[in-house]
């Protein structure tokens, strides 16, 4: 089985891995991290979105065995010793969650979308979330904490 | 998924050797289309050789009148390529709409072209702009490459080393999503290089094709105008679930004139 | 600083556990010596199992066990009835029921039925071997379309259910309505389809049994809705007392209806549980879901409507054809029968209705309630009937609907239906969505629209739903000597937000800090009852119980104070958490009171320590009707058949609102889900093979981001209804009534230039122009 390290919020791991294995996988079974969830089997749904090398990736669409030597965020590791970051406080603000399932994909691609373009308008996010369902919300609330988180990062 | 042995060779030799020693071997690029498959056990390869790590596969350059694309080039970096943006647009622009931002992330334009999906946004591209394929010991005309559904030109175990495309006067790219995958219901690339146009049509068929029709008309006057009068046949263009033959050949025709008007 | 009280937009207290990933969801929950399941499912519509071979399969590695239809019959286990509440046809004999098991015995009707439970050490391990157990299966003709399932010469799914025919159904003064037919100026008919649909929470379903020998007791660990009702349905099934199953709800994903039902794998896992002796896991892949989690809707309907020449509705006539797939699951033959009777004819005043149903077999997966159950098809139909009424003889749409509302005088009314309607003002609900959707403008943006070759249109739907789900709820409050409380309710989220609406009930009630309530749910040792959540129920139910616990607080923390103050019981008044005697003007505040309720020495005579603790039930009498009016500006390409929902505008009339932020929030879930239907989502079955063609998010289509129209959402809340102490009327549902009605319509409206009339749900980009395309050519 390979083994493989890289950094994970921050902490670096050693694993061994199974190559079958998902980055995903990886994350919520071996190391805990349950943050991270996986609703499809299409890379439709983009529940399991982390940053990969500080890229949005779907980790259920990445071998384990591919992240050796990257670096990876998970929505555990966004909020910086308790204090919830400034997207994660723009959708509890804009009430963007609801059953909270869809919500760390969300808001890790919500955050790389805000480091990409900082001064993101309202389709840019739409197009920016093409790739990660909810059904709870509408949507409408979270683009309006999306455009309020990336404001909040700015400033 | 089934077990597979996992390679990241670091050159092109090696991955040859891997592949030629391998049972039932697979290359995998970005693995936006082969890890989902493995994952319904839909595909069981003994081996899964990761291209991903050799970096004369990368890279994005421009010479004369030539744009250069490593087949490893992720679809974010074509698409948030500077020299890409200032060549062809049209590619740019494509290639920032493949699938969403996390599969661009990963997602690469040698592993987009090998796939040879029909409903795939590349293949237009490749045909319209009559690009050239440049595998390890040959290259091969676009037209040639893409052969029938899921099929091309490639030989048991060739790799995709780059694409060269001419670049063109003028060229656009106009898709129609399909609702649930956001793949191409069916895409048009227009292209002007030279003195020749080409029309690419992808989703709409088994394979990508060009519409020859359109070219002649827009050889003569590059207007959505002139595509007006041009009836498209419904006959061999795909019918499924999201989209019937006829409703395809109206969406070419459609697609046609807005992607010829934004070309401009 | 937030405030806590009823009609605040409280931010939500379980929002900082989902935003750090600090949910806990089924999939999340690992156990020692954790087994993991997979389901064998059928592959046909409908076959015999011939042959069902585990040997080899039971061989492979890491094989712990498999369970069959086998162990089913040996060990007799029970099928779980329906507990639909309309269970007998029109002739008054009970409805047809065949056995519903959690596993297939001989025979398989619906592609994704259970053929085998295979545990293994690992997900994979139990891969392998359920692609080895051999199952020979012999075809037998399917029919997947519930109109042709009733036709004569249909495949027979049930040898002894004769045609397919699960029972009928009517409600309403037939002979009377039949007379307003007569006597009308004008009759408008139309045939439609509500189309089979599913929820697709984004999580998937999953569970984890386990079984304790020494106990002899059993856990259930689900992604439910309901834990109460279905550990009865599980335990029926297993012959195991109710108490000896504890059934838990950690956070939910979602659920719309589809985590409500007694599905069959709850059942698979507890026995391969207590065989295997380790806790055994099972989380469904999203293919498994579309093909096994419960669909909904799927009625096709022909509905009549009697106008005079004045355009007044005169009658109203509905014919429903009602799929409820292979087997009468949990409610199913509720929803096309009385689940969308009741609010037939929406919110106008009709004379006299009638409405007829069929339920009936086919090969599908069984269908059960999904967001509305039946209201939204009701709504839809008469919002249809009567915009094509409006069409055809020439009347202003709104115009017509204005005149036909129930007037605000005319309540309380019960309706034709039955529908007790005590409370709302539906022409002043209409009339302010009217002003909200920014009609003067309308003109200038349809030319816009034009410019750009794209045709705008509106419509407006007004829409007049009801509650469901089970009439009683649990309440119980428990203080603890550090002034912090727990509060337990048998109400349940799955996202809607009570972990925070309920507390907030109570704090506001009892004057006590926000931050001081736990709250626990979907657990049946915290609760003795619980009615789970469906029907938008929460609030309702829930909400009033929790509101009479806070009463029942009150009067004993009064006799406390009163103690305290050496005053009179009957002289205390409590105001924003202090109690005051209002003889004396002597005050001592709830803290004080709940910290004097753990002293023996300061309680009055006959309290102990603990006295303030309190567990009630709550029993709703009538359902309430959540009302209002949404309406739609759309943008059609008549090129392609492109539909963009531009802007949408509601008023809701939810009666007293607890928390604006998440009633908005449930608002513009259900418009999403309402747009989803209306637009692009579909549950195809291949009409030869019976299978499933859309089997994953490639093929069935959700609304995205950019699907979404800007929502503009106020409420009406001049309206409380009295048949609940808090005056809630339920939000949970109401976006679904309202939402396509309004789409579909405005879409119509952009193409009233064509002359398209119709077109089915959903209206998919080829759909709408073949209509253009065929309405140009004739």
């Amino acid at each position: 089985m390979p083994v493989i390290s890289l950094t994970v919020n921050g902490n670096p791991v050693t694993a061994e891995v199974e190559p079958r294995w998902l980055l995903s996988r990886l994350l919520r079974d071996h190391l805990g991290l349950t943050g991270t969830h996986v609703g499809c089997d299409t890379s439709q749904c983009g529940a399991c979105v982390v940053h990969v090398d500080g890229k949005p990736v779907k980790s259920c669409a990445m071998l384990a065995a591919q992240s050796d030597g990257m670096e990876i965020t998970t929505i555990e590791g966004l909020a910086d010793k308790g204090k919830l970051h400034p997207m994660q406080e723009a959708f509890r603000d804009h009430h963007a969650l609801q059953c909270g399932f869809c919500t760390p994909g969300m808001v890790m691609m919500s955050v790389a979308l805000a480091q990409e373009q900082p001064d993101l308008d309202e389709a840019a996010v739409c197009k920016g979330l093409e790739g990660n369902l909810c059904r709870c919300t509408g949507y409408q609330n979270i683009i309006k904490a999306v455009m309020a988180g990336a404001k909040a990062m700015r400033d | 998924m089934y077990e597979f042995e996992y390679h990241q060779p670091k050159s092109l030799e090696e991955a040859a050797k891997l592949f030629a020693d391998a049972d039932d071997p697979q290359y995998m690029a970005g693995g936006q289309t082969i890890i989902p498959v493995m994952k319904q056990r839909l595909a069981m390869p003994s081996d899964i050789i990761d291209i991903g790590a050799i970096a004369e596969l990368k890279g994005i350059t421009v010479e004369g009148d030539t744009l250069t694309i490593g087949a490893m080039t992720r679809h974010s970096e074509v698409a948030g390529s500077a020299e890409v943006r200032k060549s062809i647009p049209a590619l740019s622009s494509l290639a920032d709409h493949i699938g969403d931002p996390a599969v661009r992330n990963r997602g690469t334009l040698g592993g987009s072209i090998a796939n040879n999906d029909p409903a795939a946004d590349y293949p237009a591209a490749l045909v319209a702009l009559g690009a050239t394929v440049h595998t390890a010991t040959r290259e091969i005309a676009a037209e040639d490459f893409f052969t029938a559904m899921f099929e091309t030109a490639l030989e048991e175990g060739e790799m995709i080393v780059k694409v060269t495309f001419p670049i063109p006067q003028r060229a656009a790219y106009e898709k129609f999503p399909n609702p649930a995958s956001r793949y191409a219901t069916a895409g048009v690339f227009v292209a002007r290089t030279g003195d020749a146009v080409h029309v690419a049509v992808t989703g709409a068929a088994p394979c990508v094709y060009r519409a020859k029709d359109f070219e002649q008309a827009l050889d003569n006057d590059f207007s959505p105008t002139a595509l007006e009068e041009i009836t498209i046949s419904a006959d061999g263009l795909n019918s499924d679930l999201h989209a019937s033959a006829e409703y395809r050949a109206n969406l070419i025709g459609v697609l046609a004139r807005r992607a010829v008007a934004k070309a401009g | 600083m937030e405030k806590y009280g009823i009609g605040q937009p409280v931010r939500r207290k379980e929002d900082v556990r989902f935003l750090t990933g600090k949910g806990t969801y089924i999939d999340d929950i690992s156990h020692d010596n954790l087994a993991h399941a997979v389901v064998l499912r059928s592959l046909h519509a409908h076959a015999k199992i011939l042959k069902l071979d585990t040997s080899e399969a039971e061989n492979m590695p890491g094989v712990l066990a498999i369970v069959t239809g086998k162990d089913w019959v040996r060990e007799d286990f029970q099928p779980m009835p329906t507990k639909s509440a309309v269970n007998k046809k029109i002739d008054g004999t009970p409805l047809n029921q065949p056995p519903r098991h959690a596993i297939a015995i001989d025979r398989v009707r619906y592609v994704g039925e259970p053929v085998a439970l295979i545990v293994a050490e690992t997900v994979s391990q139990a891969q392998d071997a359920a692609e080895v157990v051999e199952v020979d299966y012999e075809e037998l003709d399917a029919v997947t379309d519930q109109v042709k399932a009733l036709e004569p010469g249909a495949p027979q799914i049930w040898d002894d259910i004769e045609g397919n025919f699960c029972l009928d159904f009517e409600l309403g003064d037939k002979q009377g309505t039949d007379k307003a037919f007569e006597a009308a100026d004008n009759v408008v008919t139309l045939e439609l389809r509500n189309q089979c649909v599913t929820a697709v929470p984004i999580e998937p379903r999953g569970a984890i049994a386990g079984y304790d020998k020494g106990t002899g007791k059993y856990f259930l660990q689900n992604a439910t809705q309901n834990v109460h009702a279905n550990r009865g349905t599980f335990a029926d099934v297993l012959k195991i007392p109710h108490e000896d199953l504890h059934h838990m709800a950690p956070d939910v994903g979602g659920g719309f209806g589809a985590k409500n039902s007694g599905y069959p794998e709850p059942s698979l896992l507890l026995y391969a549980a207590k065989k295997i002796g380790r806790p055994v896991k099972w989380i469904a892949e999203r293919n498994e879901s579309f093909a096994a989690d419960t669909h909904g809707r799927d009625q096709a309907s022909t509905i009549e409507l009697a106008l005079d020449k004045d355009g007044m509705f005169l009658g109203l006539r509905t014919k429903t054809v009602g799929n409820i797939g292979a087997y009468c699951w949990t409610v199913g033959p509720f929803t096309p029968t009385g689940g969308s009777a009741r609010t037939q004819g929406g919110a106008y005043y009709f004379p006299a209705m009638y409405y007829s149903a069929i339920a009936a077999f086919t090969n599908t997966m069984p269908l059960d309630p999904y967001r509305g159950a039946g209201r939204p098809e009701g709504s839809f139909q008469i919002e249809r009937i009567v915009e094509l009424a409006a069409r055809k003889l020439g009347f202003d749409p709104v115009e017509l609907r204005r005149k036909n509302l129930m007037p605000a005088d005319s309540l309380p009314r019960k309706t034709p239906m039955g529908l007790d309607v005590d409370s709302g003002n539906f022409p002043e609900v209409l009339e302010r969505t009217l002003k909200m959707s920014d009609r003067d403008g309308f003109a200038k943006r349809v030319a816009e629209s034009a410019k750009k070759g794209l045709r705008r249109g509106f419509a407006i739907a007004p829409y007049l739903e009801c509650t469901g789900g089970s009439p009683k709820e649990f309440a119980g409050v428990k203080f603890a000597a550090d002034g912090t409380l727990t509060l337990r309710v048998g109400s349940m989220s799955t996202g809607m937000g009570q972990e925070t609406s309920m507390p907030q009930i109570l704090a506001a009630k009892l004057g006590i800090d926000f931050e001081k309530i736990s709250y626990v749910q979907g657990n049946t040792d915290a609760t003795p009852l619980g009615g789970g959540h469906g029907g938008s129920r929460n609030m309702e139910v829930g909400g009033s119980a929790v509101l009479q616990a806070a009463n029942e607080v009150i009067v004993k923390a009064k006799q406390i104070a009163a103690h305290l103050l050496n005053s009179n019981t009957d002289d205390m008044k409590l105001s924003e958490g202090m109690f005051t005697d209002v003889k004396t003007g002597q005050s001592v505040s709830m803290e004080d009171v709940v910290a004097a309720s753990f002293e023996q020495s300061r309680l009055p005579d006959g309290m102990e320590a603990g006295a303030l603790d309190t567990d009630t039930i709550y029993e709703r009498e009538i359902i309430s009707c959540p009302n209002g009016c949404h309406s739609a500006e759309v943008e059609v390409d008549p090129e392609t058949g492109a539909i963009h929902v531009e802007r949408m505008w509601v008023v809701d009339d939810f009666g007293t609102i607890i928390n604006p932020m998440l009633a908005d929030g449930q608002v513009m879930g259900g418009i999403a889900q309402g747009l989803g239907q209306a637009l692009m989502e579909e549950i195809i079955y291949d009409e030869d093979s019976g299978q499933l063609v859309t089997g994953s998010l490639m093929d069935y289509a959700l609304p995205r981001a950019d699907s979404m129209p800007k929502m503009k959402m106020a409420f009406y809340e001049d309206a409380p209804t009295a048949k609940n102490p808090l005056g809630v009327k339920g939000s949970g549902e109401a976006g679904c009534c309202g939402a396509p009605p309004a789409i579909v319509n405005a879409v119509l409206d952009a193409l009233k230039q064509d002359g398209v009339l119709h077109i089915e749900m959903p209206l998919t980009s080829e759909k709408v122009w073949r209509a253009i395309s065929e309405a140009k050519g004739s």
